[in-house]
């Protein structure tokens, strides 16, 4: 069998050489690449889905994320964004993001408010996450719909309602973050079914 | 999954492409340096050269040890003393970027000497990977420069080889554990020592209270791992916060600084949780602490941040 191959999309995050292990760890054919990458390029190695990394603070709401809209254009396969990446994958289908009222930093509850079977398969209602956001989506995208959700966050996860495109809000590549690695398999899942 | 032999013979194998001639190890003691150190003398063998800097900001006994590491290591080394050098250099300095970066610097101005003297071209680094990414580049912020990364020169003369920066501390352990190094499990400690754990200007008084304190803190927690009392934690010390109170020793008013006790469980640095230890345990390391440091400290804290939002260390 032949390996699937996820790539780490780097804007910049803390954790994006975590996002990379973690897929390593899973046995996955994974690197990590600049967000200036042209598509053509990141398509021509036949990737079976990518990873949008976070960023600094602002980075996922500028109105370009290096070459990220240009991914989310073209890619017939999965995407999974995290952080400020899911931020901007709410901004290119026309939802909002801000600066949160509340920012949150470490441990947070996590509450799942629609069942799931494929991201979140074998994740309960309620588990640990690990955050660190200065930003947040305050509006959902028409075509998405909530999947989590946290105390002073309205949009913890979502997906879009056709296409395999999931953002986070929290960190599922750290440690601490209690099925962060399911989620990681689960969504290794989704690309091989996809591919 | 990370497979630690795999690793060693592909990393033996392209340094021994990349050095040409001799490299020097900046040995510091600690598990990154030590397997660096030990997969480059797998490489290349009698050319390599093991530096080791005693900055005056090294624990109890440190340095010492160090020594002795290297002998038994068979390597072949230099031992330079440059404590009164770096306390000088840092004599007035309070800001954490700056200490870290004079620290950095002043390292590579030893190293760049000693290369000279022993006619070497390369420079070989433990650096990991929370070093680079928490040092921040063009996309990323900086969090805290490393000193083996911050404090580098832009124009450097050596050529620097880093052959573990894609790994975390955990896998480093496990390529210890397979080159048999007995100092795998050792705890982390940063490069720039104990003067990140002086909060404000790192004076010799200051260093030596809390280089007493650290190893107060140590052999506490060890003993209650030991007992049963407590999971070990992945990094555990004590911080010094110039920051005085008013305390009563003896009937006589005392005015002493601050300590915290710091003691966290992680696996790569990257995240902590800080440690569930029992008052019982924290209260014998508080007792220990007063006793020991007299009229030089008066009350103490324990420190319960996550990372994020703070991090590991305090600087």
């Amino acid at each position: 069998m032949t390996m699937v191959r996820i790539y780490v999309v780097d804007n910049g995050g803390q954790w994006t050489h975590r996002e990379w292990r973690t897929l390593r760890d899973l046995d996955v054919d994974t690197k990590i690449v600049p967000n200036t990458t042209p598509f053509k390029e990141i398509y021509a190695e036949g990737v079976d889905g990518l990873v949008l990394s976070g960023g600094a603070p602002r980075m996922g709401l500028q109105k370009e994320l290096g070459n990220c809209r240009e991914y989310l254009e073209k890619a017939d396969f999965p995407i999974l964004g995290i952080c400020a990446g899911h931020q901007f994958i709410a901004q290119f289908f026309g939802g909002e993001a801000k600066p949160s009222k509340i920012p949150e930093f470490g441990k947070i509850e996590l509450t799942l408010v629609k069942e799931d079977k494929a991201l979140f398969k074998g994740v309960p209602k309620k588990s640990i996450v690990w955050e660190s956001h200065n930003d947040e989506v305050t509006i959902l995208p028409k075509d998405f719909e909530v999947l989590g959700k946290s105390e002073n966050c309205e949009i913890q996860a979502m997906h879009h309602k056709e296409k395999p495109f999931y953002g986070l809000q929290f960190h599922p590549e750290v440690e601490h973050t209690e099925y962060g690695e399911l989620i990681f398999k689960n969504f290794i899942e989704i690309c091989e079914k996809k591919s | 999954m990370f497979n630690a032999e795999k690793f060693i013979e592909k990393t033996v194998s392209s340094l021994k492409k990349e050095i040409k001639g001799k490299a020097l190890i900046a040995f510091s003691g600690g598990v990154d340096s030590a397997v660096a150190a030990a997969l480059a003398e797998k490489a290349i063998g009698d050319q390599l050269v093991a530096a080791h800097v005693d900055t005056g900001y090294m624990r109890k006994g440190e340095s010492e040890n160090v020594k002795k590491m290297m002998e038994k290591l068979g390597l072949n080394f230099r031992f330079i003393d440059a404590s009164n050098d770096y306390y000088d250099s840092l004599k007035n300095v309070e800001d954490p970027e700056k200490k870290r970066k004079i620290i950095g610097r002043k390292f590579i101005q030893i190293f760049e000497k000693v290369a000279g003297e022993e006619n070497v071209e390369y420079l070989v680094q433990g650096t990991i990977a929370p070093d680079w990414i928490e040092s921040g580049d063009g996309l990323r912020d900086t969090i805290k420069s490393h000193h083996n990364v911050g404090g580098l020169p832009e124009n450097m003369k050596l050529k620097l080889v880093e052959p573990l920066r894609d790994l975390y501390k955990d896998e480093v352990r496990k390529v210890a554990r397979l080159l048999g190094l007995h100092i795998s499990e050792r705890q982390p400690f940063p490069g720039p020592g104990l003067a990140i754990r002086i909060i404000g200007a790192a004076t010799k008084e200051r260093t030596e209270i809390v280089r007493e304190a650290c190893d107060i803190v140590e052999k506490e927690i060890e003993d209650a791992v030991k007992k049963g009392k407590m999971e070990e934690p992945w990094q555990y010390f004590a911080v010094l916060i110039p920051v005085k109170t008013v305390g009563v020793h003896g009937d006589k008013r005392a005015y002493g600084y601050t300590i915290a006790i710091r003691a966290v469980q992680s696996i790569d640095a990257m995240t902590c949780s800080y440690s569930d230890i029992s008052h019982s345990v924290l209260d014998n390391i508080s007792t220990k602490l007063t006793n020991k440091l007299g009229d030089k400290i008066n009350r103490i804290v324990y420190d319960i941040t996550n990372k994020p939002p703070g991090t590991i260390e305090w600087e």
